[in-house]
């Protein structure tokens, strides 16, 4: 799965740990999150566009 | 966050035990005393504690960060681990019961009896599950 969580996250001037807080997960999770090695929960995604102010469809795309 | 910290702090509890319990164990009997299943019933406990002290310590920077002690990917780390470790343990024990000559002789043994053999499947169940750990760790693929 694609993400553009980097480009929301520098958009705001977050940074991983920022956004680790805010949504309350662990830094690393961010890391992997945004190397797409790792798909969110949905529970997860809606956090993360919440706190990116966007949408789970603006941030995930799923790869053909 | 303070269950997090109490969690953690139990963590080091059991550690510093652990620790204790071993110095006890060698101050009690000389080293040239002990016999290899004395010895490897050490060695499983002191990997536990390397384990548990790297695990700690990590925990500990991360909640000082504010972070949480656990989310949903560390807990599906885990459960990957632990399923794939109960899955390779299968094998491991298999290749116990062929080679259990060539690994009493390794051992300086003529025969591996029923303790030995639970210690050497347990030392190798307690490194396959830190190896997993570690991999899916810096692996990141998880699903």
């Amino acid at each position: 799965m694609e993400n553009r969580i980097k480009e929301f996250r520098a958009k705001y001037n977050f940074t991983q740990e920022d956004l680790a807080k805010k949504v309350g997960v662990r830094r690393e999770t961010i890391v992997f999150l945004e190397k797409g090695k790792y798909n969110p929960s949905l529970n997860l995604a809606y956090k993360v566009a919440k706190v990116l102010k966007t949408t789970v469809d603006e941030l995930f795309t799923l790869e053909d | 966050m303070k269950k997090d910290k109490l969690r953690l702090f139990i963590m080091a509890v059991i550690t510093i035990a652990l620790l204790y319990i071993i110095f006890l164990f060698f101050f009690s009997f000389p080293v040239e005393d002990l016999n290899i299943e004395e010895i490897l019933t050490i060695i499983i406990p002191l990997v536990l504690i390397v384990f548990m002290s790297f695990f700690v310590r990590r925990r500990y920077m991360d909640i000082k960060a504010g972070m949480p002690l656990e989310d949903e990917r560390s807990k599906k780390i885990m459960n990957k681990t632990a399923a794939m470790s109960f899955y390779t343990t299968f094998y491991w024990l298999l290749l116990i019961s062929w080679l259990k000559g060539p690994i009493a002789r390794m051992l300086g043994l003529e025969y591996l009896d029923a303790g030995q053999t639970t210690a050497v499947a347990i030392l190798g169940m307690t490194v396959v599950f830190f190896g997993f750990w570690l991999y899916y760790n810096k692996k990141g693929k998880i699903d």
